[in-house]
């Protein structure tokens, strides 16, 4: 008979239950990054920055250091970290408001740079934190607080492709893919690449993850998996977009 | 750590041992979605936020998968398969 929950061992357990709403998407990208640092074996180097946003709720979230930062400048602020401690495994861990609206000229300059760092970017659809407003990944038509008849793309555009943009303007030796909270397994194999990318210091490492966001859609768990699954696939493709060559040996 | 302090729900299926810790699980439901056989329903007990927890209505239907487990995000279900 088990006594212990099955927790990733790098979570920071007399936080839990965390700070979530019920049924959020980053508990399950935060349960894949734990179980990809326990798999790599890499906890008492891992640098953990989060954003402004839902994921700051993730600042005491890991057994590991963590800074947390103003809005989209975790990346700069994790950068110099690396810069500074090379040995360090830095992770920037942001939203899409943080990563493609706010913080977008970070996520542009790091990767064209690219930056040895890890950033790992959850994907809802809208600004969970401040009441679901319209975000620069909002689908077309979909409603939200700042778009109560739909997103109209002739005003405010298309959905943001963030992977696409970054494996667009990385060099070789980075690492893109999205993964999505329906596949935990395939989004720890996606995180677990990026950060051993980032061990081995080929270059920029980047995973979106589609997540979900049931307390703004005003979904139930069956409503919530099906715009995890069906709708939001259509315009965010799942998959590896960009990775290192292999090394001949 | 706080381990002990997490009050368990177990229910003894035919393949495997269901653990709930009451005191993670917040009720979205999404376990109950992903369970393959549908037998994952909502408790009479109560979780976290006082909102149902979930229970395998029919214990003898659980097949010990371990798919409501691996999509919760508060890690609160723990399946031990029986040999």
């Amino acid at each position: 008979m088990s006594k212990a929950p099955n927790m990733p061992k790098s979570w920071r357990e007399e936080t839990k239950p965390h700070k979530f709403c019920p049924g959020c998407g980053h508990g399950l990208v935060l349960k894949a990054l734990g179980q990809a640092i326990d798999e790599l074996g890499i906890q008492d180097r891992v640098v953990f920055g989060c954003d402004i946003g839902c994921s700051l709720l993730s600042f005491d979230f890991f057994n590991v250091d963590s800074v947390q930062t103003h809005h989209g400048r975790t990346t700069p602020v994790v950068t110099g970290v690396k810069r500074a401690r090379p040995d360090r495994i830095c992770i920037a861990y942001m939203g899409d408001g943080g990563g493609y609206a706010i913080g977008s000229q970070h996520l542009v300059n790091a990767a064209a740079r690219n930056e040895k760092i890890t950033v790992i970017l959850a994907n809802n659809c809208n600004y969970g934190m401040t009441g679901g407003q319209m975000a620069p990944t909002s689908l077309p038509g979909m409603k939200t607080e700042t778009t109560p008849y739909g997103r109209d793309p002739e005003v405010t555009g298309y959905p943001t492709q963030g992977p696409e943009m970054v494996s667009a303007i990385t060099r070789e030796g980075a690492y893109v893919a999205r993964g999505t909270v329906a596949n935990v397994r395939q989004l720890k194999n996606y995180i677990k690449k990026a950060l051993q990318n980032q061990v081995e210091g080929n270059g920029f490492s980047f995973v979106e993850a589609l997540s979900g966001c049931p307390t703004n859609w005003s979904t139930n768990a069956k409503d919530t998996w099906a715009f995890i699954e069906e709708t939001m696939p259509k315009y965010f493709k799942v998959g590896e977009l960009k990775a290192p060559a292999k090394k001949e040996e | 750590m706080t381990t002990s302090a997490y009050k368990m729900l177990q229910v003894d299926t035919k393949k495997a041992v269901f653990t709930l810790f009451t005191g993670l699980c917040k009720g979205c439901g999404l376990c109950t979605q992903k369970c393959p056989v549908k037998t994952l329903d909502w408790s009479e007990t109560l979780g976290v936020y006082g909102t149902p927890a979930v229970q395998p209505k029919n214990a003898d239907d659980c097949t010990g998968c371990g798919m409501c487990a691996m999509v919760c995000p508060d890690c609160a279900i723990t399946i031990e398969r029986k040999k």
